[in-house]
């Protein structure tokens, strides 16, 4: 796959000869896009974590990565059911070769415009022989090549067409580069995708450019596609776009409002990145999400709601369950906040809510869990609203601490992110025997009041309030602080929620079914 | 060549008759420059000198070594002027005004040098003369390769006065001289017409002396092969072999010539004519300065400013069409003013003739020489227009086609006989700008297109 050739590594890490037998016995492959095994994070270790718990599959990693000095040695141990490893990256799609003779296609174009058509109608269901000429003809020799696209006449009609209809940014060779930009790397994920071997299973942990070569795998082999998604690909793209870590945050309150502030191209990777996605949707089966929001969000995008599932994360409950014995009875009235200090997590509205807690009980105390690293100049706010509302001696910066640690001394912890995903968090917490104060964001109302009738009868973990509120918040925390029924019950909800609903050992259950399952079909 | 376009084009804004005509004059004057003023200085020595020598013959070496002086000073330079000028004004693009000197140093040791040792050798082994004769040739030869250098770069600046000033000065020195030395014979000629030309060379390279800093005494990064364009130095060879292929076809024919001294031969047939038919490219060469070389290149500038800088589609096809009107302006324009110029001189035939001291018999050959060049400036407006395009490949392969279609079209034309003498150049040169024309004109409608989808 000419230039793709000399990337691809070849070299196979630290597999030992022994276990490692090559990609054509792999049961299922992993298309891992940025993450496992290059870079660590909260993703890789999921991915490790399920790799290891199912030692009878095996699995071979296809990692592609933006290039290849962006990544450092592998983060891992890979564990002896990997059985290849390939490495791949998109910066070498992006240098365009000297242009090489093509073949003109008229009909892949007209096909490429009907299928944008579609990309630009949310609601409507993609053509599955449109999609399938698509994966067919995208690089082929007959069909629409990198030449093709890079050089040819219709393709310059075709991009000067939709220029004219749809762009409203002025600047053409910026919507010209933008497209170009954009498109160039599904070529060269077009010929990956063909020089992948054939698995039982293949299963992408993102939509985007991993999820791409999911979909095409899938047509061209007629094997399941897996996806999983740990966050919102597009949400987490658009953020990337902005670039900017202040607009991240501004972003995530102003969503909708943001969205029509963007610039146009901008907004047309959103786009492009949600066509990709449609692509992917109609090619997986199951689209698997962390939580029930995200579930939906993913049937908004695109995935046909049947095909859809809710895999929790999970924690190791034994561990955490040890922890429950530590704490002090009653314990002390100290709230926790465990996060990195960052606007996201509106450290501000705890201080504040602290103050009206203080106010009603002397004694509480809030401690704030986490590394100010990441934003020195928020941090340093925070600090400054503390000494501004006296609370020095209540409100305390304690920096990175284990769970282990801090939660057999805390009696509550709150969440006041304006935004989240499924805070493992809170799961440690509830199985530390620690109930919650959290904000009504992302998996939060999951996780403190349930979501199906056998969860919603196991009472609420705590309490959910709105987001910026501080008295709200601190009405709460003073609730369950000074009633210790009610926070007998939270806790009891709690415990029993997390050991019901989100443990490791359920989680990996659910995911040896999907293997089984694709790999049986 | 654009920055004396825009100072002239000032000129030309004062609506006034005379400040127009001045203008134009400047402009034609300019870029027809040295060559004009080299055949209307040797023509001014040759007549004035009529009569006053014995034996007549001197000054007909004088003329004919003055011509192959001209001839292959150009052809010689012609591979390294077209890449030593886009160096240049690459470099003057990245604001690296500090290099043009000591590079113009450069090339004028490495030109000087070069010429020096091969007209030596020519001169050494194939020509009976007199040593002083050959030194003053060698002499003649580099100063001649040296000024086709320096004139392009002069005509960068924003100053017409001073270069008119220079060529004026330098020939009228030049003629000066070489009446004044006349008594020594066809050496004391060459010797005045050398002094004129060394005179010259010296006050173009002091306007540029005076407008750039001297940062460096000499440098040689024009030879960095990373930032140069070998395909010109062919281009510009090929470009100036095929404006000479005629003339050297008639001087090797035993039929059309007759020799001089040496290897130089010389056509009593052909080389007047064709002489004085070059004189009348002034008015089209002053429009081609104008139109082309001003017009044109802003227009160019404002296109590909609104590429880069982030223009709409719509602004950048509208600026490629007026882009486009402007070239096709400026073309009409050329044909135009220089048919005109043609008609007028056409009629005139026989009283210039007369004038020069040429018979009758050289009417047709003359009229044809007056098409044939009157239509180079529109060819020189094509290949200027792919340069300015960066199409280099084209400006290569529109150079070999001139090159051979002159070569080819003149020898039949000598084997058809006299009555077709003239017509090889003329249709050499008009076929060429017709193909370039129609080249043109495919690649100006695709070249939004080309710009975008054939970068990177």
């Amino acid at each position: 796959m000419g230039s793709g050739e000399t990337n691809r590594d070849g070299e196979l890490l630290d597999l030992t000869a022994s276990s490692r037998r090559g990609a054509d016995e792999a049961d299922v492959a992993l298309l891992l896009e940025g993450t496992y095994p290059l870079v660590s994070g909260g993703v890789s270790s999921w991915v490790h974590q399920i790799i290891q718990a199912l030692p009878e599959i095996q699995f071979a990693l296809y990692f592609i990565g933006s290039s290849p000095d962006a990544y450092g040695k592998p983060k891992y141990d890979l564990p002896a059911n990997v059985v290849h490893l390939e490495k791949h990256y998109l910066s070498t799609a992006l240098e365009a070769g000297a242009p090489k003779s093509f073949r003109s296609c008229p009909a892949a174009y007209e096909r490429s415009s009907q299928l944008h058509d579609y990309f630009r109608e949310p609601k409507q269901g993609l053509p599955g022989d449109l999609i399938q000429a698509f994966f067919g003809e995208l690089g082929r020799p007959t069909g629409l090549t990198r030449s093709n696209f890079l050089r040819s006449k219709e393709s310059w009609d075709q991009i000067v067409n939709s220029y004219n209809r749809h762009c409203t940014d002025p600047s053409f060779v910026d919507y010209f580069w933008t497209i170009r930009s954009m498109h160039a790397p599904l070529f060269y994920l077009a010929d990956l995708a063909r020089s992948i071997h054939p698995c039982k299973a293949f299963h992408s942990i993102s939509t985007g450019y991993a999820g791409f070569v999911g979909a095409m795998l899938r047509h061209l082999h007629s094997r399941p596609l897996i996806l999983t998604e740990h966050g919102i690909y597009t949400k987490e793209r658009k953020i990337d776009l902005f670039q900017a870590p202040w607009i991240r945050d501004a972003a995530e309150v102003f969503s909708d409002r943001l969205e029509d502030d963007i610039g146009y191209l901008r907004r047309l990777w959103i786009r492009f990145f949600e066509g990709l996605g449609r692509i992917i949707y109609d090619a997986a089966d199951p689209i698997v999400s962390l939580f029930e929001a995200n579930r939906e969000r993913q049937i908004t995008d695109g995935a046909s709601r049947p095909r859809t599932q809710v895999i929790p994360n999970g924690v190791d409950v034994a561990r955490f369950a040890a922890l429950r014995a530590k704490r002090a009875d009653p314990p002390p009235p100290i709230v926790g906040l465990i996060g990195r200090i960052v606007p996201i997590k509106d450290i501000q509205t705890f201080i504040r809510a602290m103050r009206m807690v203080c106010s009603r009980i002397p004694t509480a105390e809030g401690w704030i869990i986490g590394p100010a690293e990441e934003n020195p100049e928020y941090a340093e706010e925070c600090k400054d609203l503390v000494a501004q509302l006296g609370l020095e001696n209540r409100v305390k910066f304690l920096g990175f601490r284990r769970p282990d640690e801090v939660l057999p001394q805390l009696a509550l912890l709150c969440l006041t992110s304006i935004s989240e995903g499924l805070p493992l968090v809170l799961l440690e917490g509830f199985a530390g025997g620690v109930p919650a104060v959290a904000t009504n964001v992302g998996s939060c109302g999951q996780l403190i009041r349930g979501i199906d009738e056998a969860d919603l009868a196991l009472g609420e973990a705590g309490a959910l309030v709105s987001i910026a509120n501080p008295p709200e918040t601190a009405a709460a925390i003073v609730g369950l602080l000074q009633d210790a029924q009610a926070w007998k019950s939270a806790q009891q909800a709690a415990i029993s929620r997390v050991e019901t609903f989100y443990t490791q050992g359920q989680m990996v259950q659910r995911y040896r079914e999907i293997y089984r399952q694709a790999i049986d079909n | 060549m654009a920055g004396i376009g825009f100072e002239l084009r000032r000129l030309l804004r004062d609506q006034s008759f005379l400040g127009l005509l001045r203008g134009y004059g400047y402009a034609g004057l300019i870029t027809s420059g040295p060559w004009v003023f080299s055949i209307v200085g040797v023509l001014l020595i040759g007549i004035l000198s009529v009569g006053q020598f014995n034996p007549r013959p001197e000054i007909a070496l004088f003329l004919v070594s003055i011509n192959y002086a001209i001839a292959i000073s150009l052809i010689f330079t012609g591979s390294f002027q077209l890449l030593f000028t886009r160096y240049i004004s690459d470099r003057l693009y990245e604001h690296r005004d500090d290099l043009v000197i000591p590079n113009l140093a450069g090339a004028l040791t490495l030109i000087g040098a070069s010429g020096g040792v091969v007209s030596g050798l020519i001169l050494a082994f194939f020509f009976k003369e007199s040593l002083v004769y050959k030194m003053l040739m060698v002499g003649i030869f580099v100063t001649l390769c040296e000024i086709w250098i320096v004139v392009v770069l002069v005509s960068g600046l924003r100053v017409p006065e001073k270069i008119l000033a220079s060529f004026f000065i330098g020939y009228a020195l030049s003629v000066g001289g070489a009446l004044a030395l006349r008594p020594f014979g066809v050496n004391g000629l060459l010797a005045g017409f050398l002094f004129g030309q060394v005179v010259m060379l010296y006050l173009m390279v002091a306007v540029i002396i005076h407008k750039y800093p001297l940062a460096k005494l000499v440098q040689f990064n024009f030879l960095d092969r990373q930032k140069i364009y070998l395909s010109l130095s062919a281009t510009g060879f090929l470009f100036n072999a095929g404006i000479w292929a005629d003339k050297f076809i008639f001087w090797m024919n035993p039929e059309t010539s007759s020799p001089v001294t040496g290897l130089f031969r010389s056509s009593i047939i052909y080389d007047l004519p064709i002489s004085i038919a070059y004189l009348s490219i002034i008015p089209g060469m002053a429009v081609f300065l104008v139109r082309i070389e001003t017009d044109f290149a802003e227009q160019y500038e404002a296109f590909y400013g609104a590429v880069r800088d982030g223009d709409t589609l719509n602004h950048i096809q509208k600026l490629k069409a007026s882009m486009t009107y402007t070239i096709r302006q400026g073309v009409y324009e050329i044909l135009k003013v220089q048919g005109m110029t043609v008609l007028l001189l056409l009629l005139a035939g026989s009283a210039i003739l007369r004038f020069f001291g040429l018979s009758h018999l050289y009417l047709q050959l003359y009229q044809v020489d007056l098409v044939g060049v009157g239509v180079q400036v529109v060819m020189l407006a094509t290949f200027n227009v792919f340069f300015y395009l960066d199409l280099r490949l084209i400006a290569l392969l529109l150079s070999m086609l001139f090159v051979s279609a002159n070569i080819a079209l003149t020898l039949l034309t000598q084997s058809l006989g006299p009555m077709y003498y003239g017509y090889g150049f003329a249709v050499a040169v008009s076929f060429t700008s017709l193909v370039g024309l129609v080249i043109l004109s495919r690649k100006l409608r695709s070249l939004e297109t080309d710009t975008f989808m054939m970068a990177g």
